[in-house]
C-alpha cells in the first residue's frame, strides 16, 4: 500500500436488516477514508448505526453492498475465517462494557491477542507486561477481571486492544460505563497510546467530551455519514 | 496449555457441581453398558469354557434324535474301526456342599485321553483306573476342592433331578494353566457307567466324540465311513454346532439387554447435551468477545468439543471402574436368568475383557462428543458483536419453536417409517425408538411454551405475581428451560416405557398362566432350568402318584429336545383331555379340527414364538428327526405360549410314542375329584412317594406363584437397568435446574433488591422448578406410552415373537410424575439455600 493511501476506505456501504416482513436500512451509501494515525470520532444517537458501522469495519459483519478496504485488504472479498484472522492481527477493540474474558487473568487477557496471532510465549509475556506497565496495572497482572474496578478493567481493555500493534483500534462507547474523571483518564491513555504507536483510532460515542481530542468528527444520522470540521481540531493533541 | 484451553479449564473448575454431576451421568451410563457387556461376556465365556471342556479336542460328534443315543452305536463305530472315539454322558448335578451346580461328564478313561488330556485320565496317568471304572467315584478340580474344603477320599452328596447320590472324591485335577483352571472349575468327571446311573440313562449316551483327520481329503473319506456305520436317526455333526446353537438361543435376550443398557447411556447423552448447551448459552457473551478478538469459529468449536472430551474421558474412566463393580453383582443375576430361561450355566468369576472395556470407554467418549456436537455448533454461532441482547435470542428461539417441532415430527416420522420398512430387525426397532425420543425432544420447546402460557393465568390467580413470574420465566428463558425439560422428559419417558412394557408382559403372562393351568395339582422333578424342564419323572413315582385316591383325571407331559429341519426344537407331548381346547388359546388355525388332527394323525401345533422364529404356520410341514428317521408333521395350529421364547412344538402322547421309543414323563397334572380337597390330595401324594425321587408337588396356585416369581426374577436385570436410567434422569434434572437457577443469580439479586424476601425468592425458584418438573412429567406420559407401544408390539415381537396385551399401570405413571416433581423440587433447594445466604448486592455485581 502506498504511504499516502488511506488506512480505512469505505466505499458506498449500505447495510440492510430484515425485520419480520420489512427491510430496515441502517446504513445508506456510506463512504469514508481514514488516514493512518488519525483519531476520529463517530457521533450519533442510539440506534443510529454506530455499532453496525464498527462491525462492518472490523469484518464482524458484511455490508449489503459496498466495499471495505483496511490497509489495502478488501474485507468484503474475504471469507468469515479470513476476516476473523485479519481482525485478530490488525484490529483492536475497546468496548463500553470492557468485555474482558472473565476466566483469564489480567495478564492473560492482554496476552490473548498475541497468542492468537501466533507469537512466542516469551515475547507474549514481555509485551503484555510492558503494556500493563503502560496502563499502570502491572501489579494487578495476576488478578481476575472481577476483582478490578470499572476504570481498571477499561485500562486492561485498552492494553489488550493495543498489545498486538494493530493497524486500527475501534472503540465503542469506551467511557459509557465510567464516571467522568475515570472516563477522561481512559481517553487520555487511549489517545496517548495510539499517538505513540501511530495507530488509527475510531471512537463511536455520544460523549461530547471526546470531541476536543479528535482529528475528525463524523456524524451518523438517518443512515448517512456527515463530517464536520470542528474549530478545535488538533487543539488538544 | 494455550490461553483458550486455560479459559476452558477455569470455566469447568468454576462449576464443579455442574461438571461433577455431568461426569457422574456419563459414568453411570458407561457403567451400565460395560457391566451388562461384562456380565453377558462372562456368562457366554463360562458356557464356552464348559462346552470346550467337555468337547475337548473332538472335531465331530455323533448324536441321537433326542437328547441321547443308544450305546450300541459306539460299539458299531469301534467295530468299523472309527478311532479315536469316546462315549460321553453328560448332565448337571447340584453338590449339596456349597449348593453349587456342576457339569457332570461321564467318560471312558481308556478312550478319552486323546480328547481331554487335561483330565489326567488314560493309562499313563496316576489315576486308579480300576477304582474309577468300578466304584461310585468322581474327579474334581483341585482349586474347587480347596474352595469347598474337600480332599481326596471325601464323600460328596450329589442331587440330580430330585434324587441324591453319594460319590467319593477319587482324585483331583491339577489345572496346568489359567484357561484349564477356569474350564474345569465347575466340572465333575465320572465314569460313563456311573453317569448313566446318575442321569437314569442306562444303555444310552449323550454323544460320541470323534477326532477326524485334519487333511481335507482323508477327512471326507473318514466322515463317509462314520456315516455308513451309523443307524437311521443318528446324526454326525461338527462339534462347534452346539456352542453356536446355544449362542443362537440367547441372542435376542442378550441383544435386548444390551439395548436396554444403552438406554442409560442415551439418557446420559441428553445430560451431556444439556450441560454443554447450558455452558454455551451461559458463555455466549464470553464466546462473542473471543470471536471479536479474532478467535475463529473452528477454534470455538474445538474448544467446546475439548471440554466435552474432558468430561467424556473422566466420566468414561469412572464408568469403567463402576461398571466392573456393578458387573460382579449383575453377572449372578444374569446367570440366574439364563438358568431360569435357557440352559445351565455356573459363572464363578467375572471375565474382564479388554475389548469390552475399550468399547465401553470409546462408547462413553463418543456419545459425549456426539452429544456435544450441537452445542459446539451453536457456540460457533455466538454473535461476535456484544450488542445482541439475550432477549433477542429468546425471541428468536420462541419464533423457531414451531420449526423445531416440525423437524421433531419429521424425525419421529422417519422412526415410524423405519418400523414400517423393516420386518424383523431388532436394531431397526431400537433405531426407531431413538428417532421417537429425539423427535419428542425437538417438539418439547413448543409444548413447553403452550403449557407454560396455558398455566400462567391459573398460577397467577393461585399464587399472585410470583406464580405468574414463575410460569412466564419458563417461556422467557426457553433456551435454557427448553433443553432441561426435553432432557428430563426423554429420560422419564424412557423409564415409563420400560415400566409399562414390564407390567404389560407380567399381566399377559399372569393371564396366560391362569388360563393354561387348569388342573389342581402339578408334579415335576426339580430342574435346573425352570422354563425348560426336560428332567424325567421316575416311573415308580409316576405310577404311585397315579394310584393315589381322590384323583378324577391325570395328564402327562413329556418335554424333550429333538432335531427338526429348521433347527433344535423343544417337543412337548401331551395327553389331550376334555378341557384341552380351553387351555390352549389359538392364534391361528381352527381349534376343533386342529385337535382332532393332533389326536389322530402325525400333526402338531406350534407355539407363537416358534412360529415367528422359524416362520412356520398352519398348512406348513415340519420335518422332525424321530427314532424312525426324519418324518413329516403337518402344522395344524399356532397357539399362544409364554413359557419359552425359543418356542415349542406340541404333539399328542400317542403320536409321540408312535415315533419315539420313550416312555418317560416330564410332568404330571391331576384334577381332584369332588370329594377330595386339593391340600389333602397333595399330602397323600407326598406321602406316597416319600423316600423315592424328590419331586415338586404343587397346587395350581403355588405353581402360578412360583412361575410369577421366576418371571419377576428374569426381569430383575431389566428393573435394575430401569432404575439406573431413572438415577441418570434424576441427576439430569438436578443438573439442569440447578444450573438454571444458579445462572440467574443476577435476576434474583434484582428481585431481592426490589424487596423480595429470601423465602419469597426461594418460593419463586421452587415453584418454577416444580412447574418445569410437572411439565416434563406430563409430557413424558404420552411419550412413555408410545415407547411402551414400540417396545411391546415391535421390539418384543421382533425379539421373541410374543403377542402381549398393553396395559398401562397407574403406578408407573404416578411414579413418573412424582419423580419429575421431586427431582425438580430438590434441584430448586440448593440455589434457594444459596440465594438466602447471599447478598443481593453481590449477586448484582457478579452479573
Amino acid at each position: 500500500m502506498p504511504a499516502s493511501s488511506p488506512l480505512v476506505e469505505l466505499n458506498a456501504l449500505t447495510k440492510t436488516y430484515r425485520e419480520g416482513d420489512q427491510d430496515r436500512t441502517v446504513l445508506r451509501d456510506v463512504s469514508l477514508h481514514l488516514d493512518r494515525g488519525a483519531f476520529s470520532v463517530l457521533m450519533g444517537r442510539s440506534g443510529a448505526g454506530k455499532s453496525t458501522l464498527l462491525n462492518l469495519i472490523s469484518g464482524i459483519d458484511l455490508p449489503t453492498s459496498g466495499r471495505i478496504r483496511i490497509g489495502g485488504t478488501d474485507l468484503t472479498e474475504k471469507s468469515e475465517t479470513e476476516r476473523t484472522k485479519f481482525r485478530r492481527t490488525n484490529i483492536g477493540f475497546v468496548f463500553q462494557s470492557f468485555n474482558l474474558i472473565s476466566t483469564l487473568t489480567v495478564a492473560e487477557n492482554v496476552r490473548l491477542p498475541l497468542e492468537l496471532a501466533g507469537n512466542t510465549p516469551r515475547a507474549d509475556h514481555d509485551r503484555a507486561q510492558a503494556m500493563l506497565d503502560r496502563v499502570g496495572l502491572a501489579d494487578r497482572a495476576d488478578a481476575f477481571p472481577d476483582r478490578l474496578s470499572g476504570g481498571e478493567q477499561q485500562r486492561v481493555a485498552v492494553a489488550r486492544a493495543l498489545t498486538h500493534d494493530p493497524l486500527l483500534v475501534l472503540a465503542d462507547e469506551p467511557t459509557g460505563n465510567l464516571d467522568y474523571e475515570t472516563g477522561q483518564a481512559v481517553l487520555t491513555l487511549l489517545g496517548d497510546l495510539v499517538r505513540d504507536t501511530d495507530t488509527t483510532l475510531l471512537v463511536a460515542t455520544h460523549d461530547p467530551e471526546v470531541l476536543p481530542r479528535a482529528d475528525r468528527v463524523l456524524h451518523l444520522h438517518g443512515g448517512t455519514l456527515h463530517e464536520e470540521v470542528p474549530e478545535y481540531v488538533g487543539a488538544s493533541r | 496449555m494455550t490461553l483458550l484451553q486455560r479459559s476452558s479449564r477455569r470455566y469447568l473448575t468454576q462449576h464443579p457441581w455442574l461438571m461433577g454431576l455431568s461426569v457422574l451421568g456419563v459414568a453411570i451410563g458407561v457403567a451400565v453398558v460395560v457391566s451388562i457387556d461384562l456380565a453377558n461376556t462372562s456368562a457366554s465365556r463360562a458356557f464356552e469354557l464348559s462346552a470346550e471342556t467337555v468337547t475337548g479336542a473332538a472335531t465331530h460328534q455323533v448324536v441321537g434324535t433326542g437328547e441321547t443315543l443308544d450305546d450300541n452305536v459306539y460299539r458299531r463305530l469301534r467295530e468299523a474301526g472309527v478311532r479315536p472315539s469316546a462315549p460321553i454322558v453328560e448332565g448337571y448335578a447340584t453338590l449339596q456342599r456349597g449348593d453349587r451346580t456342576f457339569q457332570v461328564i461321564g467318560i471312558d478313561p481308556l478312550a478319552d485321553a486323546a480328547f481331554r488330556p487335561y483330565l489326567g485320565t488314560g493309562t499313563s496317568g496316576d489315576l486308579d483306573l480300576g477304582a474309577f471304572m468300578t466304584q461310585d467315584v468322581a474327579l474334581m478340580s483341585a482349586p474347587t476342592a480347596r474352595e469347598l474344603s474337600l480332599s481326596s477320599g471325601d464323600t460328596l452328596q450329589v442331587d440330580v433331578e430330585g434324587s441324591t447320590y453319594s460319590v467319593s472324591l477319587l482324585g483331583l485335577i491339577e489345572p496346568r494353566n489359567e484357561r484349564t483352571r477356569r474350564s474345569v472349575a465347575n466340572l465333575l468327571v465320572v465314569d460313563v457307567s456311573m453317569a448313566q446311573r446318575l442321569f437314569d440313562q442306562s444303555g444310552r449316551l449323550s454323544r460320541i466324540d470323534l477326532l477326524a483327520p485334519s487333511d481335507e481329503g482323508t477327512q471326507t473319506a473318514y466322515l463317509d465311513r462314520v456315516r455308513q456305520a451309523l443307524p437311521e436317526g443318528v446324526q454326525l455333526r461338527r462339534s462347534d454346532t452346539r456352542t453356536e446353537t446355544v449362542a443362537q438361543m440367547t441372542k435376542a435376550f442378550d441383544l435386548n439387554l444390551t439395548a436396554l443398557s444403552l438406554l442409560a447411556l442415551i439418557v446420559g447423552a441428553f445430560l451431556i447435551y444439556n450441560t454443554m448447551t447450558f455452558s454455551i448459552v451461559q458463555r455466549r457473551g464470553l464466546l462473542g468477545r473471543l470471536r471479536a478478538l479474532g478467535v475463529t469459529r473452528a477454534q470455538v468449536f474445538r474448544l467446546v468439543l475439548g471440554e466435552a472430551a474432558v468430561l467424556g474421558v473422566v466420566g468414561s474412566g469412572l464408568g469403567l471402574l463402576l461398571g466392573i463393580v456393578l458387573a460382579s453383582g449383575l453377572v449372578q443375576l444374569l446367570a440366574q436368568t439364563i438358568n431360569d430361561l435357557y440352559f445351565v450355566v455356573e459363572v464363578s468369576e467375572l471375565s474382564i475383557s479388554t475389548w469390552t472395556l475399550a468399547k465401553g470407554g470409546l462408547l462413553g467418549l463418543g456419545t459425549t462428543l456426539l452429544a456435544a456436537l450441537p452445542p459446539a455448533r451453536e457456540a460457533t454461532n455466538a454473535p461476535v458483536s456484544t450488542v445482541l441482547r439475550r432477549s433477542t435470542q429468546e425471541t428468536t428461539l420462541q419464533r423457531r419453536a414451531p420449526w423445531w417441532a416440525g423437524l421433531g415430527l419429521l424425525v419421529a416420522g422417519a422412526g415410524i417409517l423405519l418400523l414400517l420398512v423393516t420386518q424383523q430387525s431388532i436394531w431397526a426397532g431400537y433405531g426407531a425408538l431413538f428417532c421417537l425420543l429425539v423427535g419428542a425432544a425437538l417438539v418439547t420447546p413448543l409444548a413447553v411454551m403452550v403449557l407454560a402460557n396455558g398455566v400462567w393465568p391459573l398460577l397467577g390467580r393461585l399464587t399472585g405475581v410470583i406464580g405468574r413470574m414463575a410460569a412466564r420465566g419458563i417461556v422467557a428463558n426457553l433456551s435454557r428451560t427448553g433443553v432441561a425439560i426435553a432432557a428430563l422428559t426423554v429420560a422419564i419417558a424412557a423409564t415409563v416405557g420400560v415400566g409399562i412394557m414390564i407390567d404389560s408382559f407380567r399381566g399377559t403372562v399372569s393371564d396366560w398362566l391362569r388360563q393354561s393351568l387348569q388342573a389342581d395339582v402339578y408334579v415335576q422333578p426339580p430342574s435346573l432350568v425352570f422354563r425348560r424342564s426336560t428332567a424325567t419323572l421316575d416311573s415308580t413315582v409316576a405310577a404311585r402318584l397315579r394310584g393315589v385316591e381322590g384323583i378324577a383325571a391325570s395328564y402327562s407331559v413329556r418335554r424333550v429336545t429333538v432335531q427338526a429341519d429348521v433347527g433344535r426344537t423343544e417337543l412337548v407331548a401331551v395327553e389331550p383331555g376334555t378341557n384341552t381346547e380351553e387351555i390352549y388359546q389359538f392364534k391361528s388355525g381352527n381349534p376343533e379340527t386342529a385337535w382332532d388332527a393332533v389326536r389322530s394323525s402325525p400333526s402338531v401345533l406350534v407355539s407363537e414364538p416358534y412360529s415367528y422364529r422359524y416362520d412356520v404356520g398352519v398348512g406348513d410341514t415340519l420335518r422332525l428327526q424321530t427314532d424312525r428317521g426324519q418324518r413329516p408333521f403337518a402344522v395344524k395350529g399356532v397357539y399362544f405360549d409364554y413359557g419359552s421364547d425359543l418356542g415349542v412344538v406340541l404333539m399328542s402322547r400317542s403320536t409321540y410314542e408312535q415315533y419315539y421309543d420313550d416312555q418317560g414323563v416330564s410332568g404330571l397334572a391331576f384334577t381332584a375329584d369332588d370329594t377330595t380337597s386339593v391340600d389333602a390330595l397333595i399330602a397323600d401324594m407326598r406321602a406316597s412317594v416319600a423316600g423315592l425321587q424328590d419331586v415338586l408337588i404343587r397346587s395350581n396356585k403355588a405353581l402360578r406363584e412360583t412361575s410369577m416369581q421366576v418371571f419377576d426374577r428374569t426381569f430383575t436385570i431389566t428393573t435394575v437397568l430401569r432404575l439406573l436410567a431413572i438415577a441418570v434422569a434424576f441427576i439430569g434434572v438436578l443438573t439442569a435446574l440447578m444450573a438454571l437457577a444458579l445462572e440467574r443469580r443476577r435476576e434474583m439479586g434484582v428481585l431481592r433488591a426490589s424487596g423480595m424476601t429470601p423465602p419469597q425468592v426461594g418460593g419463586y425458584l421452587t415453584l418454577q422448578s416444580s412447574l418445569m418438573g410437572a411439565i416434563a412429567g406430563l409430557l413424558s406420559l404420552p411419550l412413555g406410552y408410545v415407547l411402551a407401544y414400540v417396545l411391546v408390539f415391535v421390539i418384543n415381537k421382533r425379539s421373541f415373537g410374543w403377542t402381549l396385551q398393553l396395559t398401562v399401570p397407574t403406578g408407573v405413571l404416578l411414579q413418573a410424575l412424582v419423580l419429575a416433581v421431586v427431582a425438580a423440587l430438590l434441584a430448586g433447594l440448593y440455589p434457594t439455600w444459596r440465594m438466602a445466604r447471599s447478598s443481593p448486592a453481590v449477586a448484582l455485581q457478579d452479573g
